[in-house]
């Protein structure tokens, strides 16, 4: 227990000096867990409490994001929205697969890097337009709305490597049999589970705890990721109620993803990995193809390339489900890629997010003087 | 003057307002019961933002609605056209360390100075129409209607 202990006070610490700084947690958490895991001190070590701990923060975090998307609310977007996701899906994707093919890692390794490239960390992105005051820039609609279709590409790329581990046929059929059933229990009990949430005694917490963690043990039962049923969950829980939920599931998921990610850091071995200097690279290259496909979407959607850098400076960061992605796929090389990958990526994020007046600001006077015109 | 609203999930949801001369107003009731609030001119020459509490946006908006009432300090005074001599107010205070403990009958609020205790809010919670048992706390936030004359003396007598 002491391990659990230190990480959760080590990450207390650089939590609270974070916000005390306005920059993202996440990469602290992560560099906390090597500098004190076998890489570094060696003083926290992993420990099977700990995984289930850090596991449960994982599932709370896919839970809440699957409250994100209702049904409804994704339908109802139009054009812009796919357009948008696709650009990001294709430009970061291709280029994050050409990289990994480069480095010579094997198809399944290079899609787990590939993905990493391309889902930015919702978490940071809007953090950063909260924290930086960007809510009211039209540019904050396309990102939040990228952070919910990178979500949704999630799931394609979870089962994606659920099938490459099992028979596609079962696994696919499972899933799809299992999201079926939480909307349809959910669209039948509508009103029951509505009353229960509304309630103001401990029910509406055990309600949701029970279902997540049931959740994800009928889906250990029936062969399917339980990483993919509690997203549905939290999709089909939406139907009824957003905030009630997310309510009850945020102390579990701050609190347990504190852990995943410290114990993340502390199981990253570098013996074996790239050498540093490919490890800069590729955060380099990974913060370049958030710029291309930020500048891409910029002009698509608001008819101007610094409207994508606006869009680059919040997506740029990479965190929670590439690393979720590394946990549960990845090698030991790939898991120590995905996690420099992260920390560079984040902490430039991080910046980009806090500066990007600046930085468009300097892009404008540099295009002027360039051009002696305005560019839009 | 164009006005709509659109959700933003795993934030809140905003609603934008477009002036006839352009300028872009976004308020943003955010999941954490914080409200963010943007103007931007229509010039574009930079957009101003502000983060507001619950009641501090309620605030703001009582002042924003004008309309009857008259905005004066933490209160409103209310004239009604059916009853030309009658202006009642209303006013909001924060409770001092000096009041805490003490209940709404031991004070004889309405006795002493003609006002009455509409309801008080702590914490979050509010109650409405408060029996003379109710204790104060500091830091409870009260509503007090009277007219002027009785709002000033309650200023005076009981908040001291």
């Amino acid at each position: 227990m002491h391990g659990i202990a230190l990480a959760l006070a080590a990450g207390f610490t650089v939590a609270y000096l974070a916000r005390r700084w306005r920059f993202p947690a996440i990469p602290f958490y992560i560099v906390i867990g090597i500098v004190l895991g076998v890489t570094g001190f060696n003083v926290i070590h992993e420990s099977e409490t700990a995984a289930y701990l850090a596991h449960m923060g994982l599932l709370f975090l896919l839970f809440t994001m699957g409250l994100h998307l209702r049904p409804r609310d994704v339908l109802a977007r139009k054009g812009s929205f796919v357009r948008a996701g696709a650009v990001d899906l294709l430009v970061n994707f291709a280029i994050g697969l050409g990289a990994a093919f480069l480095l010579g890692l094997p198809v399944y390794e290079a899609v787990v890097i590939a993905a990493a490239f391309f889902i930015s960390s919702s978490a940071m992105a809007l953090s950063s337009l909260i924290d930086n005051r960007k809510l009211g820039f039209r540019e904050s609609e396309t990102v939040v709305w990228l952070m919910v279709f990178e979500d949704i590409v999630l799931v394609v790329f979870i089962m994606f490597l659920a099938v490459t581990q099992e028979s596609p046929v079962r696994v696919i059929t499972a899933t799809l049999v299992f999201i079926a059933l939480c909307y349809g229990l959910v669209h039948l009990l509508k009103d029951p589970i509505g009353r229960l949430l509304a309630r103001e005694d401990e029910i509406p917490l055990l309600f949701v705890v029970t279902a997540v963690l049931l959740s994800a043990y009928l889906s250990t039962l029936a062969g399917v990721p339980d990483s993919l049923t509690v997203i549905a969950l939290g999709s089909a829980l939406s139907l009824v109620s957003q905030d009630a939920p997310a309510a009850i599931a945020r102390p579990f998921r701050e609190v347990f993803m504190v852990l995943f990610f410290v114990f993340f850091g502390v199981s990253v071995h570098f013996a074996g990995a790239l050498s540093p200097v490919l490890l800069l690279g590729l955060g380099a290259l990974a913060l370049l193809s958030k710029l291309c496909s930020g500048i891409l979407i910029g002009r698509l959607v608001h008819k101007s390339s610094l409207s994508g850098v606006e869009i680059w400076s919040d997506t740029a960061a990479r965190g929670e489900f590439s690393i979720a992605l590394a946990a549960i796929y990845g090698s030991a090389m790939v898991s120590s890629t995905v996690a420099a990958l992260v920390v560079i990526t984040a902490f430039a994020g991080g910046f980009t997010g806090m500066h990007s007046a600046r930085i468009r600001g300097r892009l404008r006077a540099m295009t002027r003087k360039r051009d002696g015109k305005e560019v839009r | 003057m164009d006005f709509h609203h659109l959700s933003l999930p795993g934030i809140g949801t905003k609603y934008e307002l477009e002036t006839d001369d352009g300028d872009i107003i976004s308020v943003v009731y955010m999941q954490n019961g914080k409200v963010q609030m943007y103007t931007c001119s229509g010039a574009r020459t930079g957009c101003s933002s502000a983060e507001l509490t619950a009641m501090e946006a309620r605030r703001l908006g009582n002042v924003l609605t004008g309309a009857i009432i008259e905005a004066e300090q933490e209160g409103v005074e209310i004239a009604f056209s059916a009853l030309a001599d009658l202006r009642i107010s209303v006013h909001t205070y924060i409770i001092g360390k000096s009041l805490s403990g003490k209940s709404i009958g031991e004070m004889d609020i309405r006795s002493k100075t003609g006002v009455t205790v509409l309801a008080v809010s702590r914490e979050g919670e509010n109650t409405v129409n408060p029996r003379p048992s109710f204790i104060f706390e500091a830091g409870d936030a009260v509503v007090v209607i009277g007219e002027a004359d009785q709002i000033k003396r309650f200023e005076k007598d009981i908040l001291g």
